[in-house]
């Protein structure tokens, strides 16, 4: 039955290497496992920087003429806040819990390349370290996540911030790369027998789709981030007009890599859904095909939608048009994932678990995020909305009340797979709720504040009709959102030390991931289950569906 | 099965290469896009030798050849390997003593990284070419170091086959890289 | 006084916009509401406790099929209004431009071709004829946005571009600089003041006029200080020997409303004390504090507000 089997000497060395114990055997791990726990705990620390910052904003705009924070803080905070939630919490989280996951959602023992893959990680941490050392370094970056020349050449921003961002992204950055290659060798080569492409789990899939993403757009901001340093500490002239360069190349360039990472960002989050959503539905995923074809569709396209950030750049009539129309396009297969997990649910035995509950929230919230986009992908209204506080509430609703919610959802579904205990579903409810009060309060209301007129990156504002209260609702839902950050960490820090035993099934789930104990041993599995079909656990139960086409792909 | 059949290191080397391609494509597009744009100072056209480069063109493309050579001899286990290897790092070092006294002779006439656009374009995107080629040869040096200790084993064949992957496609973004400075915008 | 409200348009080519966001906003909430009333529906219908037996199916190919292809068609529909609405929220058609605006870091330079008048942060522009407006930028990229007016438009260094913005009725529109352009990115507002034709050609008039430069009084001392401090080197004076080009043009400074891109009015009292220290009331902004002796400041002030 299995292919794989465990050599006595290969035990030997595992249980020598289970004898190293504590720190050092964090720090010199290569196993995917314990690599994919260190990602989440790096993101979470990550996570709270970033969320201090938002709070500091938000004290700052709480009302208008608020003197919290100087201008140049200001500035240093929003860049820091965008910076690291997209590069080192969102992305790497995504990376990390593909880390944990994919190797035995695909029956393997590793990654193809575990010592690259712990490089991965340490470049991602040391890069994200790099970032924050500018802030004791006395500057930090302070020209926005999207660094656009020439407010980032040298005579307008003196001081070393925009070079620690360059550098420390790009050590990231190469690590991601890294990630990549091995997430599409891992799959390509060290799947169990019997899973065929059509039958990988859709995290999985998702996953991978996400890999090559990575490879076509990281080295595009790796490219860039090298053209903007060297036009810093070289003085070459890419980038600054006044040496002949072009600015408008950096936007061309930055989005280039920018668009598609905005897939980077969700890709992996609805793979989680993918899972989450049928089990605790307890239906297969309705429409697999039509799921994963979209996935491919979507990083196709994801590559020829970047002009919709430089609508207000005036490309002219055609190129608006023509990025306007693949923009737009872009939303059908993301309309059928909507759809297809509706679809999913319609008919199943719904478990509301906390982790199932954020996957419903997700439903609602991206879908809001969603059509705000589409609203984008129209030319004349982005030429009044780009760049006000319609685009934060736009891009807060996908990556926040999508992604954030979907990892939040996914780390409720695996966090027994990786502790061997269950996190507690009371404090989960709590952590829920008052998420979802947080979160929309921070967030809808600036929906309404942009289209008042209030432009992002402001440090301050005019008291002009209900934008001081406006402004304060959202400041209180931040704060309310901050302290379910802090349940939510609380919530781990119990339920690893004393939560529920979890056993290896506890969702009565059906990728091989359930197929071992929690937490899995180091060789993950001491024989790999039979794959016939998309649901291997499920065959197990049910012998009698070895005849259905459908289950099998 | 197939997905086994699939070689790990080489498949990696393939994904790599791929996402360095997107690199130089962005180097290349910077050059293009301030082709024609230069409003003062030196151009390709005033301050490059297509002639004398393309020899040394010449020379670095035809070690396309020599590793090819190189590789069969390694699958045979003969030790025409040594020598071949040894002659395209002997090609690889050719060319990057061209590129130096090209840039010395460049150097030489202050056309530098900061004089100007083509300048900034012209440097960046031959000089990541240059510290690609660097690479190759110290990682052919390692297999030639390898291979005259006979630590090379049979099984290091993923190896010497990734590293020739990676000399094609140094050779490859040379042309690449030749085309459009060399002979298409010296014109 | 009009706040920068995109749901306050006062031209065709707000209207037009005006009339697009509320027709997709619209389509957009019908959207929303779909799927959460779909969501709610299973969530309400297929609870383990109401629906205790799942249904197994792996999909049904028409549904997908319709998922697909009613988006799809949706989305059609709004790229063709689109199209049919781009002309007309800022048409392709140029002409010269009425008006050049220059992005600076934390002030705006405007300039009216072909009449010799410079000013800075407050544009008069004559009610309901459109004007055709040309974007520039002195140093990073800037944007220039009164939603009430129109679409907004980058001011990238390096490029000139037009857009047509009007405005329908006399009236103050607020607007305000929307790409960030560095530290005081948040006080850099904008005035546009629509006049009705005549008052629009009386300001220009005015404009056109070299202000007199005092020979009595505390204007008269304060008119030397300006020439032969260092005010002069940033600040132009038409008439003067000031030629300076960093700074605004204060030719017709009393004539303005605001000081400072709009963070201060313009009265004398709030004058002497942006002169005494900028960076007090606008950290970010290149205009040093003099260390000028109170004496100084007001004889300046005296001169400064001759300048109607």
């Amino acid at each position: 039955m299995s292919e794989l089997q465990v050599v006595p000497a290969e035990m030997e060395r595992l249980h020598r290497f289970e004898e190293t114990a504590g720190l050092l055997k964090w720090i010199t791990s290569v196993d995917h496992k314990q690599i994919g726990i260190m990602y989440v705990l790096a993101t979470l620390m990550f996570f709270l920087f970033g969320g201090v910052e938002a709070l500091l904003m938000r004290i700052q705009l709480s009302w208008p003429g608020m003197h919290f924070l100087a201008p140049e803080t200001y500035d240093q905070l929003f860049t820091l806040h965008g910076t690291t939630m997209i590069f080192l919490v969102v992305m790497p989280l995504l990376i990390g819990i593909g880390v944990y996951v994919v190797p035995l959602q695909i029956g393997a023992r590793d990654m193809a390349f575990p010592r690259l893959n712990a490089l991965s990680f340490w470049l991602f941490l040391f890069g994200g370290l790099l970032l924050y050392f500018s802030v004791f370094y006395g500057n930090s970056p302070d020209a926005g996540w999207f660094a656009y020349a020439p407010l980032t050449e040298k005579p307008y921003s003196m001081m070393e911030g925009m070079s620690f961002w360059c550098v420390g992204l790009l050590t990231a950055g190469i690590g991601t790369v890294a990630s990549g290659i091995n997430f599409i060798v891992t799959v390509a080569t060290l799947r169990a027998r019997g899973m065929s492409l059509n039958r990988l789990p859709l995290f999985t899939w998702m996953t991978l789709v996400n890999s090559f993403i990575i490879l076509g757009a990281l080295p595009a901001l790796n490219a860039s981030q090298v053209m903007l340093l060297l036009d810093r500490e070289l003085h070459t002239r890419f980038f600054n007009p006044t040496g002949g360069g072009s600015p408008i190349l950096w936007q061309h360039f930055f989005w280039n890599f920018g668009h598609p990472e905005v897939y980077i960002l969700i890709i992996p989050a609805w793979g989680m859904l993918s899972e989450v959503i049928p089990v605790f539905s307890r239906k297969p995923i309705f429409g697999y095909t039509f799921v994963a074809a979209s996935t491919v569709a979507i990083a196709l396209l994801s590559f020829w939608v970047w002009g919709h950030h430089m609508f207000a750049v005036g490309l002219g009539h055609w190129p608006d048009i023509f990025f306007a129309a693949t923009s737009a396009l872009i939303a059908v297969p993301t309309g059928i994932k909507i759809f297809a997990w509706i679809g999913t649910m319609w008919g199943g035995a719904i478990r509301f678990t906390t982790s199932m509950m954020f996957a419903v929230a997700f439903l609602i919230q991206f879908t809001m995020g969603g059509v705000t986009g589409i609203m984008f992908a129209v030319v004349p209204i982005d030429w009044q909305l780009t760049d006000t506080y319609f685009v934060v509430a736009h891009l807060h609703y996908v990556l926040f009340g999508g992604t954030l919610f979907a990892v939040f959802s996914g780390l409720y579904y695996w966090f027994p797979k990786m502790s061997g205990r269950m996190l507690s579903e009371r404090i989960g409810r709590w952590h829920f709720w008052l998420t979802v009060i947080g979160f929309n309060a921070t967030f809808f209301v600036q929906h309404i504040v942009g289209a008042m007129g209030m432009t992002r990156r402001v440090w301050t504002y005019p008291n002009l009709p209900r934008w001081a209260v406006l402004n304060l609702i959202s400041s209180i839902g931040a704060f309310v959102l901050g302290f379910s950050v802090l349940i939510f960490l609380w919530n781990l820090w119990v339920s690893a030390k004393r939560g529920e035993p979890a056993g290896p099934n506890p969702w009565d789930a059906w990728t091989l991931e359930w197929a071992t104990t929690s937490p899995p041993p180091e060789y993950n599995f001491r024989e790999i289950p039979p794959v016939h079909g998309r649901r291997p656990l499920w065959d197990l139960q049910h012998p009698e569906s070895e005849k259905n086409p459908k289950e099998h792909g | 099965m197939r997905a086994r059949d699939l070689n790990k290191t080489r498949f990696a080397m393939l994904l790599f290469l791929g996402s360095e391609s997107v690199f130089f494509i962005f180097l290349i597009v910077a050059y293009i896009y301030y082709h024609g744009d230069v409003r003062s100072g030196p151009t390709a056209h005033s301050s490059l030798d297509p002639v004398k480069t393309g020899i040394y063109t010449a020379i670095l493309l035809s070690s396309s050849g020599t590793i090819w050579l190189a590789e069969r001899a390694f699958r045979r286990g003969s030790s025409a390997f040594r020598w071949w290897i040894a002659a395209t790092i002997a090609c690889g070092a050719t060319f990057l003593c061209g590129e130096m006294k090209e840039y010395a002779k460049m150097l030489h006439e202050d056309i530098t990284i900061s004089r100007n656009v083509f300048g900034s374009t012209y440097f960046t995107l031959t000089g990541f070419h240059a510290a690609h080629v660097t690479v190759g040869l110290l990682l052919m040096c390692v297999l030639l170091g390898l291979s005259i200790r006979n630590r090379l084993r049979e099984d290091h064949g993923e190896a010497v086959e990734s590293i020739s992957y990676y000399w094609h496609f140094v050779d490859l973004v040379w042309a690449a890289v030749f085309s459009t400075i060399y002979l298409w915008s010296t014109r | 006084m009009h706040p920068p409200s995109v749901f306050d348009p006062h031209s065709a080519y707000a209207w037009s916009i005006y009339h697009l966001t509320v027709v997709v906003t619209i389509l957009m909430g019908v959207v929303v509401l779909i799927v959460t009333g779909l969501v709610t529906y299973v969530c309400i219908r297929f609870r383990e406790r109401k629906h205790p037996g799942p249904r197994l199916s792996y999909g049904n190919r028409k549904v997908e099929i319709l998922y697909t292809a009613l988006p799809l068609m949706l989305l059609a529909s709004i790229f063709g209004l689109m199209i049919r609405n781009m002309d007309a929220s800022d048409p392709i058609q140029r002409t010269r431009d009425n008006i050049v605006v220059v992005g600076h870091q934390f002030w705006w330079e405007i300039r009216y071709p072909g009449t010799g008048i410079v000013t800075a942060n407050e544009v008069h522009i004559p009610a309901g004829k459109p004007q055709m407006f040309g974007m520039e930028a002195a140093d990073v990229i800037h944007d220039f946005w009164v939603p009430q007016l129109g679409r907004k438009m980058d001011m990238v260094p390096g490029y000139h571009r037009d857009v047509w913005l009007a405005a329908n009725e006399p009236g103050i529109y607020l607007g305000r600089c929307s790409e960030y352009c560095g530290k005081e990115h948040a006080w850099m507002r904008i005035r546009v003041f629509a006049q009705t034709p005549a008052n629009f050609a009386q300001w220009e008039a005015d404009q056109e006029k070299i202000p007199p430069i005092p020979t009595t009084g505390d204007a008269a001392d304060g008119a030397r200080y300006f020439t032969t401090m260092t005010c002069a080197n940033c600040h132009t004076i038409r008439g003067t020997s000031a030629q300076g080009e960093i700074g605004p043009d204060l030719t017709h400074l009393a004539s303005r409303t605001t000081l400072a891109a709009g963070r201060l009015p313009n009265d004398p009292a709030d004058l002497a004390n942006w002169i005494k220290d900028p960076t007090k009331y606008k950290p970010g902004c290149f205009m040093p504090d003099l260390g000028l002796t109170d004496e100084q400041v007001r004889d300046l002030v005296a001169y400064l507000e001759t300048l109607r």
